[in-house]
């Protein structure tokens, strides 16, 4: 069976950056790297899924006490919040947009705009939004405000909320650092219209916490609410 | 404005469209089992996001494959799961309350 | 099988000659480097599992138990679920043979993801330690099932420690996955269309694909459940509000598929052994692929039978039974294509052979027993018993160990460049399959009597079967410690192989034993089918 050396046609392997060893072109590997984090994402929705999953069980089995709990949450910060996240993604897929026609300036502004808009949604739900949260009672604690026959399905949304809310937080820290990374890189000039990977990448799990919340958002502040 | 801009823009607008609509549904009389029907805006802007900004039609034919996989799967956990709570009898208990 | 030093190493140098510091092996991106720091690693956790075991069958020699304390035999039968799942049967055949033989069976260089691949395996070694930490400060009583209220509400044991390691081990099964999928859709050598890979690739995107999108669920679980346990919030106590079968739901959810995450690459390793020592091609290639997916997807769809008593609704667990006999079809398939790739072959009994052959026959018992209990009214019957046990012991054990110890032996070659002594290969193999029938067959009459499971003590009726059980271990941990013997002896005094001593076909055989760093010197093009082996009548006119 004869050998032959692969020869690669791609103009990108010759003008940018090396590629590993395994790849065939730098063009080869980005788009890997791409499918990489689509696939990485596909386990993050089985992970929430899960979480999912135990809001339906929780509410099939205390439909009053849990809405009852829903109507205690702050619509008006949490539907900022959601504006906040939609724009915030729009601004980074923007970004990306400017890159791959080789805006770098471009790029670090959007990038910049979109952590600036996902701080302030951090600083919405957790110092103000929890704090007003705690103030209330509303920690499903010994002292939870909710009592009598619904205080059980209450408290489960309550902690429904803040697992939900405190794991999508976490990812969206995780975020933040990526999305600081990539304006980090941009400004050192790393990236241009022929290789912007990691911006992809990045943009991709951005876009991905912005889900997260869009399905969350309803979950929390909009079916248990209603008059 | 080039056409991958102009379509983030519609995007966006499409998106907060939605929002404004599940919120509004939110406020309407459904009853309790009728609830969930305030997803199904959620569930349209999942798919905006993901066909716009995440580019899920670009890109090697993987991608959508890893998506459509995350999906089927995510409704086989949330529907096969929710079976047997939907199916079980419930017998009543008393007052636990009084424990 | 004769083999002759052509191109051992030290002779033209090697992955195993580039680089001799420790820092070379720790911080290694070498997918052939990695695999034998993983081999290591779940030895160890082996012979955790297996002193477990050895503890709970010497309880077992007298009705009232050897060990007096219930509680001691619980955390031993614990443990022993615990680190044969997570970190023996679930990662062996993938983080071992996978992470060495798929590059080049795939004829590329490396994984996708060669660094992902090396945090992986830190991961693993993390989560060891974690729950080694928790089995040595007292261990958990729970089952490895951590059902709760007992779990979340009532243990006095371990159970975070112990479920942070599990969940960490998740992570490192995740990341593994991913990079099997990826570079298999990627990374395929020119020429390797879908229908030319070897079935052992398709076993491994089937398992890989369970992986990764069963095991976040499991995370989320122990998250749930760790949150129950530490701050009580009651999605699983129903008087607070929640549901104990929500806990059963999601954890079989992942470890129902997980227990395909451990036979799907067994049983990509027994497709490629039989046509090698048969020397003739897989019969019917595209059933035996497209029955690893069907059963990746199936297994998915089947979880509910391990809660046919646990009070969920009798229609869920009609839906639950009608699936779980589909899933059983395309793995019987693909026993039938084993055969049928035997049928007028030329079979050579290696030891990797004996331990394919073992495999089939037990396999299938295992199997087959798996159907008594999908049924619904003799589940009732049979559930919690030592049938239960016998049964995934049978597919577990019997079945799967059976196909590592085969991949093992088939590939040592490759990867050491040392074959192993074949009489003492032989001999194991033999050894390891009378010992397993002795231990678990009488489970099965045991558990048909009524015998449960997860007691340290039983009636006294029951004690022949019993003793005859622990002695079938004591056979059965001689032909364990047998390969860790002769094969860790393979590797300084063992017969310099050639870089293919089976005349197998594969990629793979046409890299030198061991392969030099880079894998290939070119990148290898496919014009041929998997398994081109010469036809019958061919072989039979050269015997």
């Amino acid at each position: 069976m004869p050998i032959h050396r692969l020869i690669s046609c791609s103009a990108m392997s010759e003008t940018y950056p090396t590629h590993e060893l395994q790849y065939s072109s730098a063009r080869h590997q980005a788009e890997s790297a791409i499918s990489g984090m689509w696939l990485f994402l596909a386990t993050e929705v089985l992970f929430f899924g899960a979480l999912l999953l135990t809001w339906i069980y929780a509410r099939h089995w205390n439909q009053a006490g849990f809405d009852a709990g829903a109507q205690q949450t702050n619509l008006a910060i949490g539907t900022v919040n959601t504006v906040i996240l939609l724009a915030s993604s729009f601004v980074y897929s923007a970004g990306v947009a400017f890159m791959e026609a080789g805006n770098s300036r471009r790029l670090v502004q959007c990038c910049a705009t979109a952590w600036a808009l996902g701080m302030a949604f951090l600083i919405l739900k957790f110092g103000i939004e929890w704090r007003d949260d705690f103030a209330k009672h509303l920690f499903p604690g010994s002292d939870f405000a909710i009592q009598g026959p619904l205080n059980g399905g209450a408290r489960i949304f309550f902690e429904f909320y803040f697992l939900g809310t405190a794991l999508h937080g976490l990812h969206m820290i995780g975020g933040l650092m990526l999305v600081g990374w990539i304006i980090w890189r941009a400004r050192r000039g790393d990236f241009s219209s022929a290789f912007y990977t990691p911006v992809t990448v990045v943009g991709l799990y951005w876009s991905f916490v912005d889900i997260v919340w869009i399905v969350l958002y309803p979950l929390i502040y909009l079916v248990g609410r209603g008059p | 404005m080039t056409p991958r801009f102009r379509r983030l823009w519609q995007a966006l607008g499409l998106l907060l469209v939605l929002l404004a609509v599940e919120l509004g549904m939110s406020f309407l009389p459904l009853n309790r089992g009728a609830r969930p029907l305030v997803l199904i805006p959620a569930v349209a802007m999942v798919g905006i996001v993901g066909a716009t900004f995440m580019e899920v039609r670009r890109g090697p034919g993987i991608v959508r494959l890893f998506a459509g996989a995350a999906l089927l799967w995510l409704t086989i956990l949330l529907g096969l799961g929710s079976l047997d709570p939907m199916t079980r009898t419930d017998y009543d208990v008393r007052d636990l309350s009084a424990k | 099988m004769s083999a002759t030093t052509i191109d051992g190493p030290g002779v033209a140098g090697s992955y195993l000659t580039d680089g001799f510091t420790i820092r070379s092996w720790l911080l290694t991106t070498d997918h052939k480097r990695i695999a034998p720091l993983y081999l290591g690693t779940i030895t160890l956790f082996f012979f955790v599992g297996v002193a477990a075991a050895a503890l709970i069958r010497y309880d077992l020699l007298v009705p009232e138990g050897m060990i007096e304390s219930a509680e001691t035999y619980n955390r031993l039968f614990t443990m022993h679920g615990v680190v044969m799942v997570w970190f023996f049967l679930i990662p062996a055949v993938p983080v071992t043979l996978g992470n060495f033989v798929v590059p080049l069976m795939l004829g590329a260089r490396d994984l996708a993801f060669p660094k992902l691949n090396l945090a992986s395996w830190y991961l693993f070694v993390v989560a060891g330690i974690v729950v080694l930490y928790a089995l040595f400060a007292g261990g958990v009583d729970t089952g490895w099932t951590f059902y709760t209220p007992l779990a979340s509400s009532y243990s006095q044991g371990h159970v975070v420690a112990t479920v942070v390691g599990i969940f960490l081990a998740g992570f490192s099964s995740i990341a593994t996955g991913l990079n099997f999928i990826v570079s298999i859709h990627r990374l395929r050598a020119p020429g390797m269309t879908w229908y030319r890979m070897p079935v052992f690739l398709w076993s491994l995107y089937a398992t890989s694909v369970i992986m990764v999108l069963a095991t976040p669920v499991l995370a989320m679980t122990l998250l749930l459940l760790s949150f129950e346990r530490i701050f009580h919030i009651g999605v699983f106590d129903p008087a607070l509000g929640g549901d104990p079968l929500l806990f059963q739901h999601l954890f079989w959810f992942y470890s129902h598929p997980a227990v395909y995450v451990m036979i799907l690459p067994g049983f990509g390793v027994i497709s490629e052994i039989i046509p090698a020592f048969s020397r003739k091609e897989l019969f019917g290639y595209k059933f035996v692929v497209w029955c690893s997916i069907a059963i990746a997807v199936i297994s998915f769809l089947v979880w509910g039978h391990h809660m046919f008593v646990a009070g969920t609704s009798l229609y869920s667990a009609l839906v639950f039974s009608i699936l779980s006999y589909m899933v059983a079809v395309p793995s019987a398939i693909k026993v039938f294509n084993w055969i049928g790739t035997m049928h007028k072959g030329f079979i050579r009994f290696d030891a990797p052979m004996l331990y394919a052959l073992g495999f089939i026959g037990l396999f299938t018992v295992g199997g087959l027993t798996g159907l008594f209990v999908a049924a619904l009214a003799a589940d009732v019957h049979l559930t919690q018993t030592y049938f239960v046990v016998a049964h995934f012991h049978y597919v577990m054990v019997g079945g799967m160990v059976s196909a590592f110890f085969a991949g093992l032996h088939y590939w040592w070659t490759k990867i050491t460049g040392r074959m192993y002594p074949e009489m003492w290969g032989r001999a194991g193999a033999l050894i390891i399959f009378i010992g397993f029938n002795l231990t678990f067959f009488p489970q099965f009459i045991l558990g048909y009597l009524g015998m449960p499971r997860r007691y340290h003590s039983y009636p006294p009726e029951f004690e022949v079967l019993n003793v005859l059980s622990s002695a079938g271990a004591t056979i059965l941990a001689v032909g364990y410690l047998l390969p860790l013997a002769y094969l860790t002896w393979s590797l300084f005094y063992g017969e310099r192989a050639s870089a293919n001593p089976w005349g197998a076909t594969g990629l793979e055989w046409r890299t030198p034993s061991p392969p030099l760093t880079d894998n290939f010197d070119e990148t290898p093009v496919v014009t041929e089918p998997p398994y081109a082996y010469p036809p019958p009548d061919l072989v039979q006119r050269h015997v």
